[in-house]
């Protein structure tokens, strides 16, 4: 019976190999553990491996092609055996040899073992399917290892994926990872945290633990920025109308001994009202369900900076709420932030975010937006810059917005026209009355 | 130093006990005047007269019942089993009263007493004298149990077990009570309970093996050795308390283990040690543990099936090779 030789999976991250060179002709007699060619991953070259005895009846592919896991590279048999059912199997719409996976037209041979969510692994089907075992025993079913392998290969950076095991059923064993460290430099998937460099060796430093917000900031922002695909907006808003006004308000709200308004809080009420008018800026993007979800609530967090980190409290139904009440909530959060009697529930259920830096005189800077959010929009100082104004140069008040966005919810436009909102409604401030 | 029997071993430590303390006495099946069935006991009447070295019917619940009322009025009795087979009889004194009367007093009462006899297959004695009754015992809580495999340890574990406050089943074997090997004389000479001993130091597989079984581990190792391999072996001595410590030192350093043990096979020593092992050295695991037990059958009668039927050296080293991916 012909064996199919398939792309096996040489490191987690591989989709697919290049085969660089053939090391065996056709008609020529292979002995499992025998190198029949070599195949580019997206880590290494590495030797392919026969794991079974019979003629190289076929090369399938030439080198410099690139095959998917699991995809077809050769075939092996007894001299004048018959390819064709093999190649009719692999064969896609495209003409080139793919893998395919164990379907209704698999035979009734029960599975080797069961194959978990998370291993994808093609499964040739038909009678390849237990040869497709034996040539592949990584890349099928639950990778098995003994705990001591494990163990070692964890303490050594090596990923499993690429160590073939020699045990009972492909288990890997202590011996098959010390070959691998032995003889394969090359394999060692070197991880980040051994890649860096090396710290300088007796130099003075304080050790501070990793407080559990650090490492919840860590972990969010983390998760944010390396699964939403951010892209970045940035307009310079006129401040003088929004400053005028502000001056008007504060007189008004000291003669009744109430708190002064700032400019996050007009910041604040402009975002809440444009989220309104823009839902895909106010949305969360939820892998897991499959939804983008667009919400019906307009609540905004705002980044408040503590001692040991940040907090982002939030303001419930912000485009319902006044400029005084916004003021006055904003300032009892950031109040209770400070003496750390802040709630988690006070923090929960944000939709859109804004973080200022203006106080510390930052022109402009990018955020990394706050999970589940869609956006963030990050605020700079308001300055004193020259401008052209009816042809004359005079001197302006202008803030830099940057609104950084999840690419998967919210496209340029969307992004633009939502940030031209926010501009309006604080170069015209009487409209967040309206 | 002095080359005895493991009789001669057993019987010297108990006359050395007795002529330390006149409390000790001696009970049990022909003990006295025949010499004890298997000629442990030889002299010790004419030493020590019929007070202290005593004649019992055939009623084991009755002189183990007397073993306890003796030893809870401030006597150190030492019963003997013609083998632990008959000890069955016995078993609610042993259970519900030698096991558990310290609890039971809230420790009002020591309980100096010790149970000896042979334990397990001694040939072809057929079913019902043929079996190893450590597992059994081991999982009452207020029992020691040593099972000793040679002359020297059985001296020094019997001086222990005599002198041990609380009761200790002391195991032997029919099979090795003619074994010879050097015994200490030192009459204060004591091997802890709870101390394994390893018997041979090696890297690459730990095999574990007590009382007959021991020898049984150490030949497979010899076959291995003359493989190239270089096996450890671990006697445990004590069932109970086990020696873990120096089981998981030992896989730990070897990262597999066979365990030679010849219970029958459900909820053995053996599976109680496999358990521990995975429990405390899982990470230093590259094999499943083995182990090698009598069949799961009653012990038959006839030679061959008998030889078929106890955990032998070929299994042992066959487990070994297993464990070793030796293949």
């Amino acid at each position: 019976m012909a064996i199919p030789v398939e792309m096996p999976k040489m490191s987690d991250t591989m989709e697919e190999g290049v085969l660089v060179a053939w090391m065996a002709e056709e008609g020529e007699s292979v002995s499992a553990g025998d190198v029949i060619a070599q195949v580019e991953t997206d880590k290494a070259t590495m030797d392919l491996e026969v794991y079974d005895d019979g003629v190289l009846l076929k090369r399938v592919i030439g080198e410099g092609d690139a095959v998917p896991i699991g995809g077809l590279i050769a075939i092996l048999g007894k001299a004048g055996e018959d390819v064709s059912a093999i190649m009719a199997k692999y064969v896609g719409g495209d003409g080139k040899a793919v893998s395919i996976a164990s379907g209704a037209s698999a035979p009734a041979e029960p599975a080797p073992s069961p194959v978990l969510a998370e291993a994808p692994a093609p499964i040739a089907s038909g009678d390849g399917a237990s040869a497709s075992v034996q040539s592949e025993p990584v890349a099928v079913g639950r990778l098995k290892a003994s705990p001591l392998a494990k163990r070692i290969a964890r303490e050594h950076s090596i990923d499993l994926q690429t160590v073939r095991g020699s045990g009972p059923e492909g288990r890997i064993v202590r011996r098959d990872v010390e070959e691998v460290m032995a003889k394969a430099p090359e394999v060692v998937v070197q991880t980040p945290s051994v890649a860096s460099p090396a710290l300088a060796e007796g130099g003075s430093y304080e050790s501070i633990r990793i407080s559990q917000m650090r490492k919840t900031i860590s972990k969010r922002l983390s998760q944010s920025k390396f699964t939403a695909p951010h892209f970045y907006l940035t307009v310079d808003v006129e401040m003088e109308n929004v400053i005028t006004f502000r001056k008007q308000l504060n007189e008004l709200a000291q003669s009744q001994d109430l708190g002064k308004v700032s400019f996050n809080d007009f910041i604040t009420k402009s975002c809440a009202l444009a989220l309104r008018q823009h839902p895909y800026v106010n949305a969360s993007y939820l892998a897991e369900e499959g939804e983008i979800r667009l919400h019906n609530v307009v609540n905004v967090a705002i980044a408040v900076a503590v001692d040991e980190g940040l907090v982002t409290p939030v303001i419930r139904n912000a485009d319902q709420k006044g400029l005084g009440q916004i003021s006055a909530e904003t300032k009892a959060y950031a109040a209770s932030a400070r003496d750390k009697s802040i709630q988690p529930a006070d923090m929960e259920g944000s939709t859109f975010t804004t973080s200022n830096l203006g106080m510390f005189g930052i022109e402009e800077f990018t955020a990394i937006i706050n999970p589940p959010n869609a956006c963030i929009l990050a605020i700079g100082a308001i300055r004193e810059t020259p401008v052209v104004k009816d042809g004359e140069i005079v001197v302006g008040k202008r803030m830099k917005l940057s609104l950084s966005c999840d690419h998967r919810v919210v496209d340029g436009a969307t992004g633009a026209q939502f940030l031209n909102t926010v501009k309006g409604y604080l170069e015209d401030p009487m409209n967040l009355l309206l | 130093m002095a080359e005895l029997q493991l009789r001669e071993a057993i019987r010297a430590a108990m006359v050395e006990e007795m002529q330390r303390d006149e409390n000790i006495f001696l009970m049990g099946e022909e003990v006295a005047e025949y010499n004890g069935a298997y000629k442990v006991s030889e002299g010790m009447l004419d030493m020590f007269g019929p007070k202290r070295v005593i004649d019992t019917p055939i009623a084991e619940n009755g002189f183990v019942g007397l073993g306890i009322g003796a030893a809870m009025n401030g006597l150190r009795p030492i019963i003997e089993f013609m083998t632990f087979n008959f000890s069955m009889v016995a078993m609610d004194q042993i259970i519900n009263n030698v096991a558990k009367i310290r609890y039971m007093s809230g420790g009002q009462f020591k309980f100096p007493i010790v149970l000896r006899g042979p334990n397990g297959a001694a040939g072809q004695l057929a079913a019902t004298h043929n079996t190893s009754f450590e597992s059994i015992f081991s999982t009452i809580p207020g029992l020691k149990i040593v099972s000793i495999s040679n002359p020297d340890d059985a001296k020094g574990l019997l001086k222990s077990a005599i002198r041990d406050d609380d009761p200790v089943l002391f195991m032997e074997s029919e099979k090795m009570y003619g074994m010879k090997g050097e015994v200490s004389d030192d009459p204060d000479y004591l091997i802890p309970i709870g101390k394994a001993r390893v018997a041979r130091e090696g890297k690459d597989v730990t095999i574990i093996g007590h009382n007959k079984s021991y020898w049984v581990a150490m030949k497979a190792a010899e076959m291995l050795v003359s493989e190239g391999f270089d096996p450890e072996v671990i006697d445990p001595r004590t069932i109970r308390p086990l020696d873990l410590e120096t089981i998981i030192a030992s896989v730990k350093k070897t990262n597999r283990c066979v365990i030679v043990d010849e219970s029958n096979p459900y909820a053995s020593v053996a599976s109680e040690i496999g358990f521990l092992i995975q429990r405390e050295a899982f990470d230093y695991l590259d094999a499943p543990v083995l182990r090698v037990n009598a069949k799961d059958t009653p012990a038959p009668y006839a030679k061959n099936l008998i030889e078929f039927y106890m955990p032998s050296a070929e299994d042992t080293y066959k487990a070994c090779r297993q464990v070793l991916y030796a293949n």
